[in-house]
């Protein structure tokens, strides 16, 4: 692969690639070649690749310590990638330079490009110190520097599509843990994202509240969000998603549609796996 | 009880009120703004900024303000040849800025590094840079933690004032002084304990309010 932001080739695009008049693969939304990440010695993704295209649900799944929450915090730049590229609507957040190692661009571009994507947090990561009607307009208002109105009604919106408008003036502490990831939700959109990317967003809930959290995924999933997924709920996972990653020891082992990896499954890691986690649903 | 014994020397001892709250305002008014400066430097990525920061707050914490008192009245001018002179209550002044801002910077930059590191990862993920995030998300939540022990400071300040009347600062506690070694009586301490006491009641319901005025959310 060049060094240079010089396109991609086509035959890169995975995913329902549709090219539009210029020939350019217009679908793609992310796309990632060969990430690596330690954190000291532990060698934690081991080369990782991966297209997503605009409209595309994908789950990624695997044992604890796989690399899954890593992969999707690199992506937004939580983590800083070692080796390895990452590109956002064909424009490079890292390159890499001669030896592969990874070049990000001035923190400022990086901020300004991951600012479009949306990022739910597994323990939601609300500001306790604001409203959440006031959690959801901090970013359009600071970020984007939208007036008032505007971002309030927006936000009222939003609030009113995770079925959460009688609690606009509630802070989250008064919430439930449900509630509050709602509220998480609602705020990534409020920055209008062209891509969600949740990591465990119901692991930290209450069985009787996760429900609630997967509905407005679903929702969103309906709207033709593009998202990418971290999570533990199979059923969930295959139900929604169009293809699903599944890794283990920091490698994306198998990435197909949902029946390739849940009938069946020729991976033995797989196989394991899920009669693992389907034992404990029993 | 010889009531205008006692209404004579109240009269002559509330004299160094002025004298007591200058040196109080005064250092709240610098140390506070010094130690957020300094709470920033003790977190910033500059070794030698950390390090420098790390021995100050050792060095004035680490020794009895009474004796940066007499550092700063007596030692600089010795050390100087009589260069350098402060008048007492200007080294005062100083004593008490640099102390309570060693104080403070220690109280700030435990308040800065108390707010969890998702609330830097929610903020950096929307997109906000690191001013924005300071400002609008870290320090307001900040405050609320720092409150307790800034209210410790506040009251331990008022009564620390006290040290200088030993360098002649003409405040309450000298006035007290005067008043006992003259008249060989006990009671100007009496006088003085009720000021200091009506004093830290005031600091201590401001601090309360502060507190409930913060109260309004839970972290």
């Amino acid at each position: 692969m060049p060094a240079g932001g010089c396109g991609w080739p086509p035959a890169c695009a995975a995913g329902a690639g549709m090219r539009d008049s210029e020939n350019r693969v217009e679908t793609d939304i992310i796309k990632v070649d060969n990430l690596h990440k330690s954190f000291g010695k532990l060698h934690v993704l081991k080369g990782i690749s991966l297209t997503v295209g605009r409209g595309e649900i994908i789950s990624v799944i695997g044992p604890s310590g796989s690399g899954k929450s890593t992969l999707l915090r690199c992506l937004n730049h939580l983590e800083t990638a070692d080796k390895g590229s990452i590109s956002f609507e064909g424009e490079y957040i890292a390159d890499i330079d001669a030896d592969g190692n990874s070049v990000y661009k001035k923190n400022r571009e990086v901020l300004a490009i991951c600012s479009r994507l949306g990022m739910v947090f597994q323990n939601f990561n609300l500001f306790p110190h604001k409203t959440a009607l006031e959690n959801l307009m901090e970013a359009p208002l600071t970020v984007k520097n939208e007036d008032r109105r505007s971002a309030e009604q927006n936000a009222l919106s939003l609030l009113a599509k995770v079925g959460l408008s009688e609690k606009r003036d509630s802070y989250p502490g008064q919430l439930s843990g449900g509630q509050q990831q709602r509220v998480a939700i609602a705020r990534a959109l409020a920055m209008s994202p062209e891509i969600m990317l949740f990591d465990e967003p119901t692991s930290a809930l209450d069985p009787e509240l996760i429900g609630e959290v997967l509905h407005v995924i679903k929702q969103l999933a309906e709207e033709d969000m593009t998202m990418i997924i971290v999570t533990h709920e199979m059923a969930f996972a295959r139900e929604i998603s169009d293809r699903i990653i599944f890794m283990d020891d920091g490698m994306i082992i198998a990435d197909s549609p949902p029946d390739g990896i849940f009938v069946n499954p020729e991976h033995p890691r797989i196989r394991q796996f899920l009669s693992k986690i389907l034992q404990r649903d029993d | 009880m010889d009531f205008d014994y006692l209404l004579s020397i109240t009269e002559f001892i509330l004299k160094g009120t002025g004298v007591t709250l200058k040196i109080y305002a005064v250092t709240l008014v610098f140390s506070i703004p010094l130690g957020i400066v300094c709470a920033f430097g003790k977190i910033s990525r500059f070794g030698p900024v950390r390090a420098l920061l790390g021995a100050y707050t050792w060095v004035f914490r680490g020794t009895p303000l009474l004796l940066q008192l007499f550092f700063f009245y007596y030692g600089l001018s010795a050390l100087t040849h009589g260069a350098v002179q402060f008048d007492a209550l200007f080294a005062a002044y100083v004593a008490f800025v640099i102390n309570y801002a060693a104080y403070f910077t220690e109280i700030f930059r435990a308040g800065i590094q108390s707010i969890n590191k998702g609330q830097y990862e929610a903020a950096k993920a929307l997109g906000m840079n690191s001013w924005q995030t300071m400002k609008r998300i870290v320090l307001p939540q900040a405050i609320k933690t720092v409150l307790p022990p800034m209210g410790n400071e506040a009251i331990t300040l008022i009564k620390d004032t006290a040290l200088c009347s030993i360098i002649t600062v003409t405040e309450i506690m000298r006035n007290a002084q005067v008043t006992v070694s003259r008249d060989v009586r006990v009671e100007g301490l009496m006088i003085a304990a009720i000021i200091y006491l009506c004093f830290t009641f005031v600091i201590i319901q401001v601090f309360r309010l502060l507190e409930k005025k913060f109260a309004y959310y839970k972290n």
